[in-house]
């Protein structure tokens, strides 16, 4: 079992050091998970004492570290320099981590493959002509290649799980709120959050008692459980004991192996004694029409704020400052954020906003009661996080649509607020398939509980690129 | 979608569509909104929208100043500067 202790000091020795630096450069460019690795930059200052003293980690390109660039993948915010540091990452640096690098990612978070992203494609470590997934694949795939033990991620629609999945690693998306999101570049607000990509339950565990927590810098952010003015039919699975699973039923469209994967899965809990029962969640061909209507009404107002003007990409000419921002825009983004801009947009435009908008935030309403309907007969719901394994990159893949559509099973988790891992459950043909526990708000516990378990009988493999000494 | 009120939408996004992908373009975005209509089979009859998943009221904090001391790291990540002004082109 992939734990910690391997980890730490790493980077205090400086000949652990070198090697370590070593192998991440002699891999990496098969994989290809960096925008930036550069840990001497975390090394500048002496490190505090604290229980990750030495330990490397990576940080998707979308959350600010002080001194590392942050480009979300795209054009528009190349060579900008992180003035200041997000809380989650804050956190782990005061216990003695060190970011090494920033990883790769589909622009702005949008998209199932890194493959939007403006600067390079990563590729998954389990087979080099595949994807990593997304939108956290560089993330995803320095962990499974063994060049940090855990890696942070964002999560807006299973930008964390799906590529864990697709890498055969573990991820997690906690409730919404409980880690700040002071210092994550905004997606969609009301359902973006900082998510962890780890090699092990254990880690994971470690990394998210550490970042939890309100902060007075998110006014979204959540005391733990009790806190007022918070539905009061939520919040009351911590500190029990699973017993019941509830697996997602009917006919779900997945490939044969995942099918193969899934059915397998359910039997390996039922060994391990839980009560697993099929359940139905109601609204779920709704999910990912919610979902996009949202995210993307959102994202058209968060991502106004690129102008050219006090940061960012800025045209060669521009006759005056409306055609500068323009320019800036249509030359600094790339093609599905502009599609994304653009849906947004219009679902928020006067005349169409109850039909869409409106429409959509009140049937995500309707999908929060059916979790807690759901949840009233079980204590975590199993689901797939994807219909397919990785797929390869370009043509041969799925299209940017058949991949909005296949996040029907992730994006639940984001509309409801409710916590979510994805854990490897095996190999199908050679690659890795993952799963997804889901559990009421505040219940990660929960799902560490029955992912550790689960572990001792499936343990996750490494990928065969991975050689790491560490790992 | 009308390829009129695409032009408007981009317009309002300010985004100019080069346009040889115009085409290509508003085929992906009547290919979401004919998914977006999906959401009319449900009845939304008496339910309130959710903006936040699991906060129902109105969190404040008083209006406090925290100065950023390192305003220089700001400036300089402008694409042009003079002195500490940000050029842009002329408005008139």
């Amino acid at each position: 079992m992939s734990s910690l202790s391997s980890w730490i000091g790493l980077l205090t020795d400086p000949k652990t050091r070198d090697s370590y630096i070593h192998y991440v450069e002699q891999l990496e460019p098969q994989i290809g998970a960096f925008i930036q690795f550069d840990p001497r930059i975390g090394l500048k200052e002496s490190l505090p004492e604290g229980p990750f003293k030495g330990v490397p980690f990576a940080v998707k390109d979308i959350l600010a570290v002080k001194g590392f660039g942050l480009t979300c993948g795209s054009r528009i915010l190349e060579g900008f320099v992180s003035p200041y540091t997000a809380t989650a990452v804050e956190k782990l640096q005061r216990a003695g981590a060190v970011v090494v690098g920033k990883t790769n990612m589909d622009e702005f978070g949008m998209g199932s493959s890194t493959d939007t992203s403006f600067y390079k494609q990563t590729c998954n470590p389990w087979d080099l002509e595949r994807v990593a997934g997304g939108s956290s694949g560089g993330s995803a795939a320095a962990v499974a290649s063994g060049m940090v033990p855990f890696a942070l991620g964002s999560d807006t629609g299973g930008s964390v799980r799906q590529p864990a999945a697709f890498c055969g690693i573990y991820g997690l998306k906690p409730t919404y709120g409980v880690v700040s999101r002071y210092g994550l570049v905004a997606y969609a607000s009301s359902l973006d959050v900082v998510g962890i990509c780890a090699a092990s339950v254990e880690i994971t565990e470690e990394v998210f008692s550490l970042i939890r927590g309100k902060d007075e810098r998110d006014q979204t952010s959540l005391e733990e459980t009790g806190a007022s003015g918070i539905d009061g039919s939520y919040g009351k699975g911590a500190n029990k004991i699973v017993q019941r699973i509830g697996f997602v039923s009917g006919n779900l469209g997945l490939d044969p192996g995942v099918e193969r994967a899934y059915r397998k899965t359910q039997e390996v809990l039922r060994s391990l004694g839980y009560e697993v029962r099929p359940i139905e969640l109601s609204m779920l061909e709704y999910y990912a029409p919610v979902y996009y209507t949202i995210a993307t009404a959102e994202a058209s107002a968060n991502l106004a704020r690129y102008t050219g003007i006090r940061y960012g990409y800025r045209p060669e000419y521009a006759e005056n400052p409306e055609e500068l921002v323009r320019k800036a825009r249509s030359e600094g983004f790339g093609e599905e954020v502009k599609l994304r801009i653009l849906l947004g947009t219009y679902v928020l435009r006067s005349g169409f906003q109850d039909q869409y908008y409106q429409r959509a935030q009140r049937i995500r309403t309707a999908i929060r009661k059916d979790f807690d309907r759901v949840f009233q007969e079980v204590d975590v719901i199993l689901s797939p996080v994807f219909p397919t394994q990785a797929f390869k990159h370009g043509s041969e893949g799925l299209d940017p649509f058949q991949q909005k559509v296949a996040d029907r099973f992730t994006t639940a988790a984001n509309l409801a607020g409710i916590p979510a891992l994805s854990f490897p459950a095996g190999l199908e043909e050679g690659l890795p398939v993952g799963f997804q526990l889901m559990a009421p708000v505040f219940g990660e516990e929960l799902l560490f509980q029955v992912a550790r378990k689960f572990a001792e009988e499936v343990p996750p493999l490494k990928a065969p690129s991975n050689t790491s000494p560490w790992s | 979608m009308e390829l009129q009120e695409l032009r408007i939408t981009a317009a309002l996004a300010y985004l100019d569509l080069e346009e040889e992908k115009f085409e290509k373009l508003q085929l992906a975005v009547e290919q979401m909104l004919q998914y977006f209509s999906k959401m009319m089979e449900v009845d939304i009859e008496g339910l309130s929208p959710t903006t936040h998943a699991l906060v129902h009221e109105n969190r404040t904090r008083p209006d406090q100043v925290f100065p950023f001391e390192d305003t220089d790291s700001l400036l300089e990540n402008a694409p042009e500067t003079e002195d500490r002004f940000i050029v842009i082109p002329n408005i008139l």
